[in-house]
């Protein structure tokens, strides 16, 4: 998001859910890390051969990737490291019908009115590292890339996409 | 402590309090496992039918996966589910053809009401306290079940009995089934509005006890006589795109259409021509246009100019097809057969009978038998089931239905909200919402083709809810004399019975017997009670059964802009004379009790009459709802259409008497205009 000339959000309005994240979007920052109920590690399963799509089956159908609930975990963790104490506390949680409540890492300001699509940027072979950083460092995500407007206005120029407002905000 | 350090301590103590209050509660939020595959962000359109009005019209909803908070095996948390965001009416059906009206635009609210019952229910307090206790289902059907079999112990099956809607589909001919097997009567189907007049005149006119079809595409001439055919009577969405094409769908072929009544309705604002007629003489009208009676003779009793009289008999006569058409306020009068006889009598004179441009009858089905209100008023039951229908609410304070209910021992509600009647029941057993059962429909008009529609869940429950058909299946098979032969579930027995349309015998010729007109009679008498009160079916609340929706609420009336409230419609001229100005407030006197609501300033009403929109003054019936406006059906009197024992709702007169000046209950959408500066709101003397 284009940013004041002090750096602060250009939007001043009062619909965040606590007070420290409303003077936080206004000085223009956003959390690096995101509390997230379990420690979930990007390194160890992208170390194992598990690519980004097998658990964010969305991103190449669909507008969203998807934050992969339980079941995804317990298709493979039915069987893989159960002896593990953290596998067996989602399987003990899948067992109890509770899902895994995740919090998003990226996203935009309401007040932005953008969209994104997913599939198309997956389709135009764009990176997920581009826009996410190196998971293969990560362990739970993290807010590795500030997405502003002139990230994204700066990749549709050198892709050659489409920088009509309507392209995104609408 | 002075001043300033107090504000001090108090800002630091404040601002603490909000910030300690910043966690992130949605980590303690139990979320449970979705139950089905969902791609994020995808919509899918999955069809139902909206359940609002007896037209069943059919839908598609929008589903989308999102979080809903839902309770799931005893505990509150939130699920990643499809849900339904949108509805629409569906191109693919013959009745919607695609479109949908505000109401049904609507319906979604029922599904996400907060005041919706969740789980069943039992009485804690006194009846009609509204105090109930939450209780499971097992305990729900076992008393229900325990009190049936007490029933069939005493060999007394025909103490229960069900009161429904009336309707075509086949979830009442599976309900009438069960009651039948277990040995009561025919379920109690009641509607205020209801159009039994009309099926009766049409099964002795045309041999068909049913509402007539219209062709009103490529009809020339529409005459209609007080039926609100593009607002709330009958299929009036499939009238509307009907009538669409019937004005612009062909090029310079244009039809007249006419229309006659007392009040202004919104389907009367759509006329090319408005005649304002006496209330209850519409058929005499219709009667002379047809030829049997002179325009002279009839002039003086409809209060129609016997030079209009001509021009339209002349009319009718020179333009084929035409089509008459009769309902709403011209049948609710003690002589509301032979109004509706006379205008069948003009459609047989136009030949308008299976022909295009004119009328007919769509075969049916599942015609199931059904008894009048008043037998469990004079007989009550021992065990009344309500299903989704509130005649404490809907029925005049005459007829004292809530005291005949509270003489019935034992009452269940299976509605999905406490309203004026299923607050007085026993147990509540909550049926499932629209969207989320099987729901079916075999239109009784609208459509020249006969279309039955029968439609699974469009999302998974969102609370611990029963579907009804199911309930009753589950409790006919766990009686003490299980009943035989039933299907497991109403998807089965849908799906087992999936049927086209029987057909019925080809309607009957025209009758030669000679009508036997009478002339109206009203309660109360003239000189003390000089208006006549026309109450009308809300276009957006219906008969009130939909005032629980806080978008109809907030919808402004198509004639007034009215929302949110009650509001009496008062001839301008009148009003000036009475010295009422708009906004007063006024009480309208009946012999049956008195409503005091604000008055309307309309051009479009008869200088005797006043009318009232129905659907507010709900006591008990949700949130948006309660204590909101005034019943006018409280005030009607007890006046029936002598041959169907129907509700004459529209033949009570009334005396009105100033009470006060303005006191801002009128809420009008538009404000005040150049030409009428004093229609603010509710401020009439500024």
């Amino acid at each position: 998001m284009a940013r004041s000339r002090w750096g602060t959000d250009p939007v001043v309005t009062p619909a965040r859910s606590s007070v420290g994240e409303a003077f936080r979007a206004f000085l223009g920052r956003r959390p690096t890390d995101v509390d997230q109920p379990f420690p979930f590690s990007h390194n160890i399963h992208l170390s194992k051969g598990a690519t980004c799509t097998d658990c964010h089956t969305g991103v190449e159908t669909g507008p969203r990737a998807g934050l992969p609930g339980i079941n995804t975990c317990m298709i493979c963790h039915s069987q893989i490291a159960t002896d593990r104490p953290l596998i067996q506390q989602i399987t003990k949680m899948s067992e109890e019908g509770r899902d895994l409540n995740w919090n998003r890492v990226y996203s935009y300001f309401p007040e932005s009115h953008v969209r994104f699509e997913h599939a198309p940027h997956i389709r135009a072979k764009v990176e997920c590292s581009n826009c996410h950083g190196n998971q293969v460092e990560q362990t739970v995500a993290r807010r590795a890339v500030d997405m502003d407007m002139q990230f994204c206005v700066n990749c549709h120029k050198q892709k050659r996409a489409s920088n009509d407002c309507l392209t995104c905000h609408y | 402590m002075d001043r300033r350090h107090f504000i001090k301590l108090t800002a630091i103590t404040g601002t603490t309090a909000a910030l300690t209050a910043c966690g992130n509660p949605e980590n303690q939020v139990i979320r449970f496992i979705p139950e089905e595959d969902l791609v994020a962000g995808v919509a899918t359109w999955k069809p139902s039918i909206c359940p609002l009005c007896s037209a069943g019209c059919g839908v598609i909803a929008r589903v989308m996966e999102g979080d809903a908070e839902v309770f799931r095996k005893g505990q509150a948390g939130v699920i990643r589910m499809g849900l339904a965001k949108k509805l629409e009416g569906n191109p693919e059906d013959p009745i919607s053809q695609g479109k949908l009206c505000a109401r049904g635009q609507a319906a979604i609210q029922i599904t996400y009401h907060p005041d919706r019952i969740g789980n069943p229910k039992k009485r804690s307090g006194e009846r009609g306290s509204g105090e109930f206790v939450d209780i499971s289902w097992e305990e729900a059907i076992k008393e229900l079940t325990g009190k049936l079999n007490e029933l069939a112990a005493a060999n007394d099956h025909a103490s229960l009995a069900l009161i429904t809607k009336p309707a075509r589909n086949r979830r009442f001919a599976l309900i009438a089934d069960l009651l039948q097997r277990f040995g009561a009567r025919a379920p109690v189907a009641y509607e205020l509005f209801s159009d039994e007049v009309l099926r009766q005149a049409n099964a002795s006119s045309f041999g068909s006890q049913q509402l007539p079809t219209f062709d009103l595409e490529n009809a020339r001439y529409v005459i209609s006589f007080g039926a609100d055919f593009l607002g709330t009577w009958n299929s009036s969405v499939a009238h509307s795109a009907a009538y669409g094409r019937m004005r612009q769908g062909r090029g310079n072929a244009r039809a007249k259409f006419v229309h006659v009544g007392a009040r202004l309705s919104q389907t009367a604002a759509s006329a090319d021509e408005f005649v304002a007629c006496k209330p209850g003489t519409e058929g005499l009208l219709a009667l002379a246009i047809a030829g049997d009676e002179a325009p002279q003779d009839v002039s003086e009793r409809t209060g129609v100019a016997a030079g209009t009289i001509e021009r339209l008999k002349q009319e009718f006569a020179a333009h084929r097809p035409a089509i008459a058409i009769i309902g709403g306020a011209a049948l609710a009068h003690s002589n509301g057969s032979q109004q509706a006889a006379a205008v069948n009598r003009l459609n047989h004179a136009a030949k308008a009978l299976d022909q295009p441009g004119g009328l007919s009858f769509v075969p049916q089905s599942n015609v199931v038998a059904s008894r009048p209100l008043q037998e469990i008023l004079e007989a009550p039951p021992k065990v009344l089931l309500v299903d989704d229908v509130n005649p404490v609410f809907a029925s005049p304070a005459a007829w004292k239905v809530a005291d005949a209910l509270k003489r019935v021992p034992f009452i269940v509600s299976l509605g999905s909200f406490i309203d004026e009647t299923s607050a007085l029941a026993d147990l509540i057993l909550p049926d499932h919402s629209f969207l989320e059962s099987w729901v079916d429909a075999a239109p009784e008009s609208g459509s020249a083709k006969a279309a039955s529609s029968a439609f699974g869940p469009v999302m998974r429950p969102l609370y611990d809810t029963r579907s009804t058909p199911d309930v009753l299946l589950e409790i006919s098979r766990g009686l003490a004399k299980p009943i035989a032969g039933l299907p497991n579930s109403f998807e089965e027995f849908l799906n087992a019975e999936r049927s086209g349309g029987t057909s019925i015998p080809p309607a009957g010729a025209a009758k030669a017997t000679p009508l036997q007109w009478s002339e109206p009679v009203f309660d109360g008498d003239a000189s003390q009670y000089p208006y006549h009160f026309l109450p009308y079916a809300s276009q957006t609340l219906y008969d009130g059964s939909l005032a629980h929706l806080p978008w109809l609420q907030e919808t402004p009336d198509p004639m007034t802009s009215a929302m949110w409230c009650s509001w009496v419609e008062i001839n301008e001229r009148k009003a000036e004379e009475l010295g009422i100005h708009q906004g007063d407030i006024i009480e309208l006197t009946s012999t049956q009790g008195s409503v005091r609501a604000p008055a309307f300033l309309n051009p479009g009403i008869a200088p005797d009459a006043v009318a009232m929109p129905v659907g507010q003054g709900h006591t008990n019936f949700t949130r948006y709802a309660s204590g909101r406006g005034v019943n006018p059906i409280s005030i009607l009197a007890p006046v029936t259409t002598a041959e169907t024992g129907t509700l004459a709702w529209s033949a009570t007169r009334v005396k009105i008497t100033r009470v006060s000046g303005p006191d801002e209950s009128l809420i009008l959408f538009a404000g005040a205009t150049r030409e009428r500066p004093e229609w603010t709101h509710g401020r009439g003397d500024t």
